[in-house]
């Protein structure tokens, strides 16, 4: 068993999803301003297509990386061999495993980027694997999976919904949802992974979604423990990238917080009470993460930045 | 030739000691009946009980139904060997608890299914999760037979006994064990036997708008089976569990809908606000063969009935 | 059957005088002294040297008594809380059977040290990470001594990054499977509905019985509370009411008819009554008596102290 426990939490709030076998799509996500672009070989690529779509996806991811983004390969668990001969570059940070079934798959993924990172002259072990639990046996399984290759950095459901034909209930809320996505969560922070995903309601529908909704999905996605989510389309990318970033008043208020919180302790105290609040040591961490989280944020905003305007990026 | 979907929209639990139920069962037009060893029978009776399952199954299988039998959770053995008799289509286990009990179960209706001269594998076992032990070994329970194809529970009352729970609160208090349970289910492509939520802080079982509300909520979520303790609930589930002739017409329309789409060479397009994508055709090929199913179901039921009836009693 | 009643437990940092010595006129069934994230680190260490006396001050109401210790000074935690009076022991930050088994080894060796009868100190187990979340069973079933366990809410969130809306509850997983595994395994599960335990706030009374007896209702059988003022909702909510008891009182009645009529199904109010009814029935019963009984020792307990 391996854990990934000292992975850096990359920022990773929009994943766009481009479908590979459309190169003209390429370029406006390149201006996008998603964190990641998610060059799709699976969902929008018919298998007719797959062929043609697989030729030249390598020299896309090249392009992609140029602007800012970082570039994974959505690449199907049947095909690894093909999917990832024809995707592995140094520009390439990982791939995330479509309607996973298997352990077994993950360790195939697992060798395979290894022998490409020695062939490719890429460092070992530095392709990362976002694992999607699409169907109810890698769900079954999702601890299993999760810890199967120290390459996984995250977990997400993908469009499990779809996948397992799960559909709204009376509520509105998608049938068996509430569950799947905080098991993922919780399975993901046992492990030390990022869990992607956003909260959906009827009718959004396989991670497709107007602004507005997307925006909603993703404020109650970030306030169970989600890191990011996939989207569709372009417009949904700013949705995410700011539902998944605590607002300024937010940090203003964790601030006030941390500052009377610190200065009670210099007292003695190791409560506080704010109106009807009670304020301990956990409400202090909860305000410290938040703010630890928008500044990394705004770093990494500032890097994009920078990256889309030409501008060289400093080394990580 | 692919093996029949099971049809169980509709059933009623009744107590086999009780010849006003067992008698008029025929006439309810379930899709099962489950005659009851267990918690409606009271022990001093449970060995009387136990002889009347034999009749009870030839005469409420008579208009079409299924005939399921709940035995007791400690009577396994005894239990067993009074009722897996020709006509038997499942013995439902309460409060299974562990992976050992399911097999114990399945050697013992291997063995009698074998002396009877029942074709193996006829009676499939409903091991119902109704405890907390239960939930936490879900996967290895639903696992341990072949006989268990369809798998629910995590809810009711003796679940509410064993976490200490009020029922009938208002809001969904099994949310875990319930997720559990199904999960296994589907990862072990059971049919999972379990609902969406809906409030109910009566707890009446013989209302049939609800039966219906609920059973329609259930089917659109992709649920198929059903039950209950009242007969006023058997035809509003029947109906709720059914596919509607415009789900039918919608799901043909997909279907063709995506053919084109196959030949244009896309994978989803977006028709007047409805998506078609494989997804959605796969789901359509479901309904489609869930609504034959069911009206195979309905006739076999009807002809049933029909031939009682020419009969005369 | 014995029942364990603890609906209550009341944290009180160790440190802080006036409310150790006010403690035990709250009511609360249980009290623990928190050297934990109660205490300010630079107090750490001379807080150990107040358990002994704090033990004696907030026994006086029959309340049970226990200590939050440190999970990273838990040998001289432990080791300054073993005195005669104590329950056990609160356990945070539990992330696998070894600390369980750490804590129960020390606690035996005290236990004879100081005069204690073996076996009696008992654990309540705190789990704040998803790890410990995942690993709950191995964990709960590490000890005989681990009698109750429960979620840190708060430290939950910090550790998963989340920063709490009230609206959207992100722990109906974590609490259920406590919930569940804890009850599988014969360890009461402590807990409270969201979004308590994530925001810890004070109620109007309504509210928080509310609160409390949803709690109830999600298996849990009891609540720590940050503050007096939620003690005596607290034992209300996971008390029976006497319509409860009216209530099963009747429902046993009719099935003992039925049983006697040679059914055991029966309708009554809409609903129909069998065993697993009159089962829970029983077990409403049983409560309903054993909190009656814990009461009174209390009520015995504080009037004496009063005088």
């Amino acid at each position: 068993m391996t854990t990934n426990t000292i992975l850096p939490q990359k920022i990773r709030r929009s994943w766009l999803l481009v479908p590979a076998s459309q190169k003209e799509r390429s370029v406006t996500a390149a201006k996008s301003n998603a964190d990641v672009v998610l060059l799709d070989l699976v969902e929008f690529v018919s298998d007719r297509d797959k062929p043609s779509a697989r030729e030249g996806i390598a020299e896309t991811v090249r392009e992609l990386r140029e602007g800012g983004a970082e570039v994974f390969v959505q690449v199907d668990s049947e095909l690894l061999y093909a999917d990832l001969h024809a995707c592995v570059c140094p520009e390439l940070t990982g791939i995330v495993i479509a309607h996973l079934e298997s352990i077994a798959q993950i360790q195939e993924a697992d060798t395979l980027l290894s022998q490409l990172e020695d062939e490719r002259g890429i460092l070992s072990g530095a392709l990362e694997i976002v694992a999607s639990l699409e169907t109810a046996q890698a769900n079954q399984d999702a601890f299993q999976i999760a810890t199967a290759s120290p390459r996984i950095s995250g977990l997400t459901l993908g469009r499990a919904e779809l996948v397992m034909d799960l559909r709204p209930e009376p509520s509105g809320e998608i049938h068996l949802m509430q569950y799947l996505m905080q098991r993922l969560i919780t399975v993901a922070g046992a492990v030390g992974v990022q869990p992607y995903g956003a909260w959906c309601r009827e009718p959004d529908r396989g991670l497709l979604a107007t602004p507005e909704n997307t925006s909603n999905a993703a404020i109650r996605g970030r306030a169970v423990g989600f890191k990011g989510s996939f989207c569709v389309l372009e417009n949904q990318v700013e949705p995410l990238n700011s539902g998944f970033t605590p607002g300024a008043q937010e940090v203003d208020e964790a601030s006030q917080l941390l500052k009377q919180y610190q200065a009670a302790v210099t007292e003695g105290a190791a409560s506080i009470r704010i109106a009807d609040r009670i304020f301990d040591a956990g409400a202090s961490l909860q305000a410290q993460a938040t703010i630890d989280r928008a500044s990394k944020i705004a770093v990494h905003d500032q890097a994009k930045a920078d990256a889309q305007a030409g501008r060289p990026v400093p080394a990580p | 030739m692919a093996e029949e979907i099971g049809v169980h929209r509709s059933g009623l639990t009744m107590p086999v000691v009780t010849p006003r139920f067992v008698d008029n069962a025929w006439r309810r037009g379930c899709d099962f009946i489950n005659l009851d060893l267990e918690d409606s029978v009271p022990q001093h009776m449970k060995g009387y009980a136990r002889t009347l399952i034999k009749d009870a199954i030839a005469n409420v299988t008579k208009g079409g139904a299924e005939a399921f039998t709940r035995i007791n959770h400690d009577l396994v053995q005894a239990d067993l060997e009074g009722i897996v008799w020709p006509g038997l289509s499942k013995v439902n286990y309460p409060k299974a608890e562990y992976p050992e009990e399911i097999e114990k179960l399945d050697r013992i209706i291997s063995r009698l299914e074998r002396e009877r001269g029942i074709r193996p594998g006829t009676v499939e076992i409903g091991a119902n999760i109704e405890t907390s032990v239960g939930v936490a070994n879900a996967y290895d329970i639903a696992s341990a037979s072949p006989r268990v194809k369809e798998f629910g529970g995590a809810g009711g009352y003796d679940m509410s006994r064993d976490l200490g729970v009020e029922m009938f609160v208002g809001f969904d208090q099994f949310v875990y064990g319930k997720g559990e349970v199904e999960l296994a289910a589907r990862a072990l492509g059971l049919e999972p036997h379990t609902a969406p939520f809906t409030a109910n802080t009566t707890g009446s079982v013989g209302d049939p708008d609800r039966a219906f509300r609920e059973a329609e909520a259930a089917r659109k979520c992709g649920f198929r089976v059903g039950g209950g303790l009242h007969p006023n609930v058997v035809e509003p589930q029947t109906r709720g569990f059914t596919p509607t002739q415009e789900e039918v017409a919608e799901a043909h329309q997909t279907l063709d809908q995506y053919r084109k789409l196959e030949v244009s060479g896309e994978t989803w397009a977006d028709i007047d606000g409805k998506i078609i994508d494989r997804y959605e055709a796969a789901r359509a090929r479901r309904l489609l063969e869930w609504s034959a199913a069911c009206a195979r179901r309905d006739q076999a039921k009807a002809e049933a009935v029909a031939r009682v009836e020419a009969v005369g009693e | 059957m014995s029942i364990l009643i603890r609906r209550s437990n009341l944290m009180v940092p160790v440190t802080n005088d006036r409310f150790v010595q006010g403690a035990w006129r709250h009511g609360a069934d249980a009290i623990t002294l928190d050297l934990e994230d109660g205490v300010v680190p630079a107090f750490k260490a001379s807080a150990r040297g107040l358990v002994k006396d704090a033990v004696a001050a907030v026994g006086k109401g029959a309340a049970e008594i226990f200590v939050r210790v440190n999970k990273e000074f838990m040998e001289a935690d432990i080791d300054a809380s073993v005195w005669p009076g104590l329950s056990g022991i609160m356990l945070p930050k539990v992330e696998s059977p070894e600390d369980v088994i750490q804590a129960s080894e020390l606690l035996r060796a005290l236990e004879g040290k100081r005069g204690i009868e073996p076996g009696t100190l008992n654990l309540i187990v705190l789990l704040e990470s998803a790890n410990a979340i995942w690993r709950v069973r191995e964990i709960i079933s590490a000890g005989e001594r681990v009698s109750q366990v429960g979620i840190d809410e708060s430290d939950l969130s910090a550790k998963l990054g989340i920063s709490p809306l009230p609206e959207y509850d992100p722990f109906v997983y974590a609490r259920g499977r406590v919930a569940i595994e804890g009850t599988a395994a014969g360890v009461q599960p402590v807990g409270i509905a969201y979004p308590l335990g994530a925001m810890a706030s004070l109620l109007p009374d309504e509210d928080m019985l509310k609160i409390a007896t949803d709690s109830k209702n999600l298996g849990f059988k009891g609540i720590i509370c940050p503050h007096p003022s939620w003690i005596s909702s607290v034992n209300t909510a996971f008390t029976p009411t006497e319509s409860e008891v009216d209530f099963y009182t009747q429902v046993r009645e009719v099935f003992a008819q039925a049983i006697a009529a040679g059914t055991a199904a029966v309708p009554f109010h809409g609903r129909m009554i069998d065993v697993p009814v009159d089962e829970w029935a029983k077990v409403v019963m049983a409560t309903s008596t054993a909190c009656r009984q814990r009461d009174a020792e209390k009520q015995t307990a504080l009037a004496a102290a009063s005088r």
